[in-house]
């Protein structure tokens, strides 16, 4: 191994910026917090990007590790430790003074930090707590923070950095459980799961106790309460908090709104009792009732397969279902409540902007029905704000890794990001977009095209009439646009032209919709083929930013299916 | 009927182009016949034919009467449609001001959302470009240190319309303790920020200008850290330019950092 022993600075911030580049999250949305006297900075609900690289992404955050030794060993990481990599690691005042001075310039819009583990996740995670303490106490830093959690950390360690962090983020790395034992040997799914666990209940009991500190709630959420469907994960918090404030009876503060230092008896009082029904009926109460209810909705979606399917079908159900069971089981992982009330800055509250995680895809052959699956499961139940895909690169040539071909699976990715777009935000199902006779997402058109294609007995949909959450099914209209028409249309009717100032994509509306009983052209027709033909002629983009020189005019229809 | 177009001429500023939309607004001339044309120092005129021209002085009363009658009678959003269509520097903007806020004064608050208006769609399109640029303002703008004890942050950024105050008010938020200035040379102003929170825009003379220019060609340490940061956060197997090229337009990048020899 190559250590630099005497590096400079930059030569640190180059290695560990190089070894931080493949985390895919450098939002830094989610919390809304106005600056102060004293402090230095504040944050933006919308997220600030600052730069763009020259692979595109987004710059917001200053993301790096704090070192890039570590002890173990995931087949898909550059840093893994027998990889023959310069090796660096931060001081804690070094990440705070690039911080701080980066900041003041503009540059960025907070600190990302993540790390290799040295010696222990809970040696690595103190190291972090340590820095990020500094940020805020020492430096004053009131920008955004989003801050990683170690596998397998103590719980007392994810609560220390969850008071410091805006956001924190667990990698699932990857989405089966499975493809995590054989790609990262050192990790299981309940070291992943446990901390995310603590998080989201942490999050919760935050915003119950505190309010809800400039963050807000997830898009899925929102778009889940919009469409009048329930959140397992929402109703099993509740329910959790039910049990666990049962004991304290006199209703007065229940529904008030209390104040900072009512919080600190009543969470006391609540880690209690917590602890009280953790050992008293823990097996039972965590995962009674609630959680029988999740699986039950997870073995339906799982059936759903069996009916229709032959031999080949049932290979991939039972791999679809250990990553099902993989994730009940962190459904009854104890949470724990927050501890740390009286002895941490609780001015922010507990990580305001949620908590996301990633997924490697392309490394371990899983489908893209498993992905949404999973992806649908971890908004549901671990009120994820985001999850991202991260395209598969074989940065160490390994054996066991799938070798690529030309370019990381970037098609493939984008297709996830559509579909993750359209559970969060328009109200789609995962088994909606894919099933286990079609594991996989069109190459060639977007997730919410090819739904449209398959439901075309939905329509053409009259502008001026449909609701919302039907004009969001329509292809070429988006959230914003929606939202548009339903306000312009009380003052009048709309036809193409105003749609067209709306924001509208005509060329791939235009076979969907109607204003005022007609279509765009009188020569369009609802049918399959010929959308499908038209889609992929008129749409040069199809493939943009994929750098892939593709004729379209080459495909018969046979490719399509 | 046919009546001659009545062109107001004003000064080519925010307070110009409002004094000119509450001289066309009490005139009770039709709104049809109403045009008014910000006058451009040192550019030629078009005259048209068969047009009378009404010269509009500027005038901070008539200014505040407009905009005290849209908040009033129209709404708070309409105001802020309003003011950023005029700080914005489309030829344009003063027909849609007055355009938009007759219909306003009839619809109400619905007008905001009644994209199916030709002139309302304008004013919306004005509105997004100046929002946009603020946000490109507020996201590409580069700070340098260019004096220490007491620190003096200098940025210089060159937008389109004149969002430097709308920008400046977020970072005045963001960095309450420091003393900075934002030049924006495309204008010729710039805002000025106290250690104590305080901040003012002020037009500023070519002196000024000069000083800011080469108070900015200093070249600090930290300009090398962010530069290897920049260089080593890409990944080579993902390059694509043009999607760079698409959230960061070239014409930002003069006063980036990163993108500085």
């Amino acid at each position: 191994m190559v250590f630099q022993e005497n590096a400079t600075l930059k030569q640190k911030l180059e290695i560990l910026s190089d070894a931080a580049k493949y985390d895919v999250a450098c939002t830094s949305s989610g919390v809304e917090r106005k600056g102060g006297k004293g402090q230095v900075g504040n944050t933006a609900a919308a997220g600030i990007c600052h730069s763009f690289g020259a692979d595109g992404r987004c710059i917001s955050l200053l993301k790096i590790l704090f070192t890039n030794e570590c002890i173990y060993n995931c087949k898909y990481c550059i840093n893994r430790c027998t990889n023959d990599v310069p090796r660096a690691t931060f001081t804690p005042e070094e990440v705070c003074t690039l911080t701080m001075e980066f900041y003041r310039r503009n540059y960025i819009e907070g600190l990302f930090l993540s790390s290799g583990i040295v010696r222990s996740p809970d040696y690595t995670m103190e190291l972090i707590c340590r820095t990020l303490g500094d940020l805020r106490g020492k430096y004053h830093f009131n920008g955004y923070i989003h801050c990683k959690a170690i596998p397998g950390v103590s719980p007392e360690l994810v609560e220390e950095a969850g008071w410091y962090a805006d956001r924190m983020s667990i990698n699932l790395e990857l989405p089966t459980e499975k493809g995590l034992q054989e790609m990262a040997p050192n990790k299981s799914r309940r070291m992943i799961l446990t901390p995310m666990r603590q998080i989201q209940m942490g999050v919760a009991e935050s915003r119950e106790y505190l309010g809800m500190k400039g963050g807000n709630q997830s898009a899925y959420w929102y778009t889940q309460k919009r469409m009048g469907r329930s959140l397992p994960g929402a109703e099993a918090a509740a329910a959790q908090r039910n049990r666990l404030s049962c004991g304290q009876g006199d209703g007065d503060c229940a529904g008030q709104k209390m104040t900072p230092g009512s919080a600190v008896s009543v969470g006391r009082d609540r880690q209690e009792e917590a602890s009280f029904v953790g050992c008293g009926r823990k097996g039972k109460a965590s995962s009674g009732s609630c959680d029988r209810q999740e699986e039950a909705s997870f073995v339906g979606c799982g059936r759903k397969g069996r009916t229709s399917s032959g031999s080949c079908d049932r290979q991939e159900e039972a791999s679809f279902g250990r990553d099902v069971t993989g994730i009940q089981r962190g459904l009854s992982l104890p949470s724990t409540s927050l501890t740390q009330w009286d002895k941490r800055d609780t001015s922010r509250g507990f990580v305001p902007g949620g908590q996301s995680t990633q997924m490697i895809v392309g490394a371990a052959g899983e489908s893209d029905y498993e992905i949404m699956a999973v992806t649908e499961a971890l908004y549901q139940r671990f009120d994820l704000k985001r999850v991202f895909y991260s395209a598969f690169i074989n940065v160490n040539q390994d054996n066991d890794l799938p070798a690529l071909q030309g370019q990381p699976p970037l098609r493939r990715e984008h297709r996830l990001y559509q579909a993750d777009f359209l559970l969060r935000f328009y109200g789609f199902r995962a088994e909606e977009l894919l099933s286990a006779e079609k594991p996989f997402f069109n190459t060639y058109l977007d997730p919410k095209c090819d739904w449209a294609l398959r439901h075309l007995e939905q329509f053409p949909v009259e502008i001026n009439t449909a609701d919302y959450n039907t004009l969001l099914r329509v292809p070429g209209i988006g959230e914003k646009s929606a939202r548009r028409i339903v306000r312009a249309r009380r003052t009048g009717s709309l036809d193409y032209h105003a749609l067209k100032a709306i924001g509208v994509v005509l060329k791939r509306a235009i076979y969907f919709i109607t204003c005022n009983g007609k279509m765009m052209y009188h020569f369009l027709k609802i049918d399959e083929d010929y959308i499908t033909r038209n889609l992929l002629e008129n749409d040069a983009d199809v493939m943009k930013g994929f750098g892939e020189k593709v004729t379209y005019k080459q495909l018969s229809l046979f490719d399509l299916s | 009927m046919d009546k001659p177009v009545r062109v107001y001429q004003c000064d080519n500023t925010a307070e110009g182009i409002l004094s000119a939309v509450y001289e066309a607004g009490i005139s009770g001339y039709g709104h049809k016949y109403i045009r008014i044309e910000p006058q451009v120092k040192g550019e030629a005129q078009n005259i048209a034919l068969f047009s009378e021209y009404i010269s509009v002085e500027s005038d901070g009363k008539k200014v505040e009467s407009v905009i005290d009658a849209v908040r009033r009678k129209i709404s708070y959003r309409a105001y802020t449609y309003i003011m950023r269509a005029a700080i914005s520097a489309f030829a344009d903007r003063g027909d849609a001001i007055y355009q938009f806020a007759a219909y306003g004064f009839s619809m109400g608050d619905k007008v905001c959302s009644a994209l199916q208006i030709p002139w309302v769609k304008r004013i919306f399109e004005i509105d997004r470009a100046v929002a946009n640029e603020t946000n490109h303002m507020i996201e590409f703008l580069r700070f340098q240190e260019v004096q220490r004890e007491p620190s003096l942050l200098l940025a210089v950024f060159e937008p389109k319309h004149q969002v430097t105050a709308l920008a400046a008010e977020h970072f005045a938020d963001r960095f309450p303790d420091e003393w900075f200035i934002i030049y924006d040379k495309a204008h010729g102003e710039a805002a000025f920020h106290n250690a104590d929170g305080r901040w003012e825009m002020r037009l500023l003379t070519r002196q000024e200008q000069s000083r800011l220019e080469t108070l900015s060609e200093q070249r600090e340490d930290y300009v090398d850290l962010w530069k290897a940061f920049f260089e080593n956060i890409a990944i080579e197997e993902r390059r694509n330019g043009g999607l760079q090229r698409n959230l960061l337009p070239l014409y930002y990048r003069k006063h980036m950092t990163e993108f500085k020899e």
